[in-house]
């Protein structure tokens, strides 16, 4: 059942309904029950392969001992690899239940927080299988964590207008993103993507900002919908969106792009990594190789290296998104170990990062870097990725012809230029949005009235309805 | 409780008015030189165009123009099939008198074959109430509707046109005359055209569109109209092409149980192997557009 559907708009209104009307107690088994509806509703036996990992995981932590949580890893990394990466093993018939690497990784950050004697082991089975299970977030995420979520999800949530009211913003808000920015970018970035030896280097620049824009778009205005009808309920889920285009930086980009999986990563493989006995080792050989270089620096180089290869995997087991993960490893440690020259340098320029020009450099910056990247997170294959960094670096020429040439992927020339103004308005609509909330402007908090009548207005008008499916589902 | 009830309300009003606006006064809207107002505005013609894409591209308006006094208009747009064509003949008839002393159709054997559809929203812009409901009600008869192409046809179908008209129509402005493109467009070369993939043996026949030229043809016998329908050469490997063929002879069966008059592409003194003539298979370049209509002339001054 998608989030935006007739059936799911039924369904959340029913949930409301019984939620708030009957007894406190059993408020969160009602929960419950719909979370299970929902899972089960395109094809109930998803359910075997979560109820499996949901069982084991919650017998098993009950003694949080070494034995049992690596039981628990085995059991549940080894669903996750058979349907995830199967179609590597030629088994194309298994079809990959619906939000497996998301309540992985959130059964897996249970049982280390367990293991790590960070949290008590949940001591009822239904409180833990709701918490894997609750609907707004087993699609996409965000990747709750047990502490986070445990007390809101079974404790009694009176009826609030203002969460009503909250809520139904965030909704409209998230529709907006998902039907008019990233379902009008879309047919554009599928056009260009699918044929990229077709087009010349402008119209892929293009399609490359516009992917970006429409990822962004598409995948936080999924968290909107699912934190506002979330909210509805009385439940705050995780943010997992900072607006992360505004970043100077790109450590600060990862800090605010898809959040939970960071923090996941951050907990539960970096530090421990950081602090493993074998990477203590390797640091020790490398400190000799480079003894100028800073512990501290040394101490993450592989680490990092192994989060950022990890978290490629973890979006499939492509050439594409491995590169990409080592791509942003790179980056990565590029930005760490030359942080304390480029610091040297701005002093000596007397560079000040408060300057408004600086902020728009490290920002555009920033963006470009992201962009680069994901080129090879959007691409069909290596080889087209490369083709298109060749044919962008080497073959972009700005004329009449070339500017009407990446006009084209927009559909036929009669609405072309309509919807390229459209386009451009509505994208530069939502980044003056995101600025003045970057900036702290009461404007939209104070007006929400206004605000959510004119989103309202816009989605319904400019949305491109019939697309029912989130580009994040795919992982 | 009671402002978001406000603000729902507001907000259901504004998009009721735009909606209401866009599909019952959007065709009164003046656009200079193309669509059916403007075919209407232009008063009585000699000859009067109506087909699809590949009509509009392969009829050089310009030469009819000197041709037939001035006194010629294309209205063809609608997407690649003949219910468009059948009911742009009605929106003609129903919004004027004005007399056309001849019709042109468009001869498109694979037309008979496509889904009916929204497939070009400038109609959407241009037909009346009562047009854009026959249209609906032909899709839903075809099973080719469902909810959100319901919302696309009647809701945001054509409404970046409308909201950015003041900016894009002095654009588009520039691209027609009489209703047809004048781009001087080149062809892509003999290794593009002899390359391009197509794969047409999946075609089936519509029911729809074979009633549509039915329909339009009793209509145009019934009100005395004069009228021929005109196969434009496609480039030869679509044209050689037995899917095409076979769609080429139930089109001339249908005009033939009519006694209806037709040119086909074979009448015309037309290279249609030489690339340098067209743009795809479809579509020919300015120097084949030229060619064609030269030849069409002097075959309609027959």
């Amino acid at each position: 059942m998608s989030l935006i559907s007739i059936p799911f708009l039924i369904f959340v209104i029913i949930l409301l309904i019984i939620y708030y009307k009957i007894p406190k107690e059993h408020q969160w088994k009602v929960l419950l029950i719909f979370s299970l509806v929902f899972y089960m509703w395109v094809r109930p036996l998803y359910v075997v392969f979560i109820l499996t990992s949901i069982i084991s995981t919650w017998f098993l932590m009950k003694n949080p001992v070494k034995s049992h949580f690596i039981l628990t890893i085995i059991i549940n990394l080894g669903i996750l690899i058979v349907f995830r990466y199967s179609i590597y093993f030629d088994i194309h018939d298994l079809i990959v239940p619906f939000g497996i690497s998301f309540y992985t990784f959130m059964t897996l950050g249970y049982a280390h927080d367990c293991y790590d004697k960070k949290i008590e082991p949940s001591d009822n089975f239904f409180h833990y299988a709701l918490f894997i299970l609750y609907f707004p977030q087993i699609t996409e995420g965000p990747i709750g964590t047990y502490q986070h979520m445990k007390d809101q999800l079974i404790s009694y949530h009176g009826f609030e207008l203002s969460n009503i009211k909250e809520g139904g913003y965030r909704i409209i808000k998230g529709l907006f993103k998902k039907l008019v920015i990233a379902g009008r970018l879309n047919y554009y970035v599928n056009t260009v993507f699918s044929t990229p030896n077709m087009y010349g280097g402008l119209t892929l620049i293009i399609a490359v900002f516009f992917y970006a824009i429409e990822l962004y778009a598409d995948f936080s205005g999924y968290m909107d919908i699912a934190c506002g009808i979330s909210k509805m309920l009385g439940i705050n889920l995780a943010e997992n969106f900072r607006r992360p285009y505004f970043s100077r930086n790109i450590q600060e980009y990862w800090r605010r792009w898809h959040i939970s999986l960071n923090e996941w990563f951050k907990n539960h493989l970096m530090l421990p990594a950081v602090t493993s006995k074998w990477n203590k080792k390797i640091s020790k050989v490398m400190y000799k190789i480079f003894p100028k270089a800073k512990k501290g620096n040394i101490r993450t180089v592989f680490p990092l290296i192994l989060v950022w290869i990890v978290t490629g995997i973890w979006h499939g087991a492509e050439v594409v998104y491995i590169g990409w993960g080592v791509y942003f490893a790179i980056i990565m440690l590029f930005s760490v170990c030359t942080a304390s020259y480029i610091k040297k340098l701005r002093e000596k320029l007397h560079w000040n990062d408060d300057n408004t020009f600086i902020k728009i450099f490290q920002t555009l910056r920033t963006f470009l870097i992201v962009c680069i990247g994901e080129v090879m997170f959007r691409a069909e294959s290596m080889k087209d990725a490369l083709f298109i960094y060749k044919t962008i670096f080497t073959k972009t020429r700005i004329s009449i012809q070339t500017i009407l040439a990446a006009l084209t992927p927009f559909g036929n020339g009669n609405q072309a230029v309509a919807s390229v103004i459209i386009v451009i308005l509505l994208i530069a609509g939502l980044f003056i949005i995101e600025l003045l909330q970057e900036k702290g402007s009461a404007l939209f908090t104070g007006h929400r009235y206004v605000y959510g009548c004119i989103l309202l207005i816009i989605t319904a008008l400019f949305g491109v309805m019939g697309q029912s499916g989130f580009m994040y589902q795919a992982f | 409780m009671k402002k978001i009830v406000k603000t729902l309300l507001i907000a259901f009003l504004v998009i009721m008015a735009a909606v209401i606006f866009k599909n019952l006064y959007s065709s009164k809207i003046p656009i200079g030189n193309r669509g059916i107002k403007a075919a209407v505005d232009a008063g009585d013609l000699k000859v009067l165009l109506i087909g699809s894409s590949t009509f509009r591209s392969n009829v050089d308006m310009p030469m009819m123009d000197d041709a037939f006094d001035g006194k010629v208009f294309d209205i063809s747009y609608g997407g690649n099939q003949c219910v468009a064509v059948d009911i742009q003949y009605d929106e003609i008839r129903k919004r004027s008198d004005n007399t056309y002393d001849l019709m042109l159709f468009e001869l498109g054997p694979l037309m008979l074959t496509e889904e009916v559809m929204l497939s070009d929203s400038r109609i959407i812009w241009d037909m009346s109430w009562d047009g854009k409901k026959r249209l609906w009600s032909k899709m839903y008869e075809s099973g080719n509707t469902d909810l959100p192409m319901m919302y696309e046809y009647f809701v945001t179908s054509g409404f970046d046109d409308l909201i950015t008209y003041p900016v894009t129509e002095p654009i588009y402005a520039t691209r027609y005359y009489k209703g047809a493109k004048t781009d001087e467009t080149v062809s892509p070369g003999r290794e593009y055209l002899e390359n391009e993939e197509f794969d047409i043996s999946d075609l089936e026949e519509s029911d729809a569109q074979t009633a549509a030229v039915k329909e339009l043809i009793d209509k145009c016998i019934k009100d005395g109209q004069d009228f021929i329908f005109i196969e434009t050469p496609p480039y030869y490997r679509l044209y050689n092409d037995p899917v095409y063929q076979k769609y080429l002879s139930v089109f001339i069966d249908l005009l033939e149980e009519r006694n209806v008059k037709y040119i086909l592409a074979s009448d015309v003194d037309f290279d249609n192997t030489d690339p340098e003539n067209y743009e795809d298979m479809n579509h020919m370049s300015y120097k084949g557009r030229t060619l064609y209509t030269k030849e069409l002339i002097k075959m309609l001054s027959k």
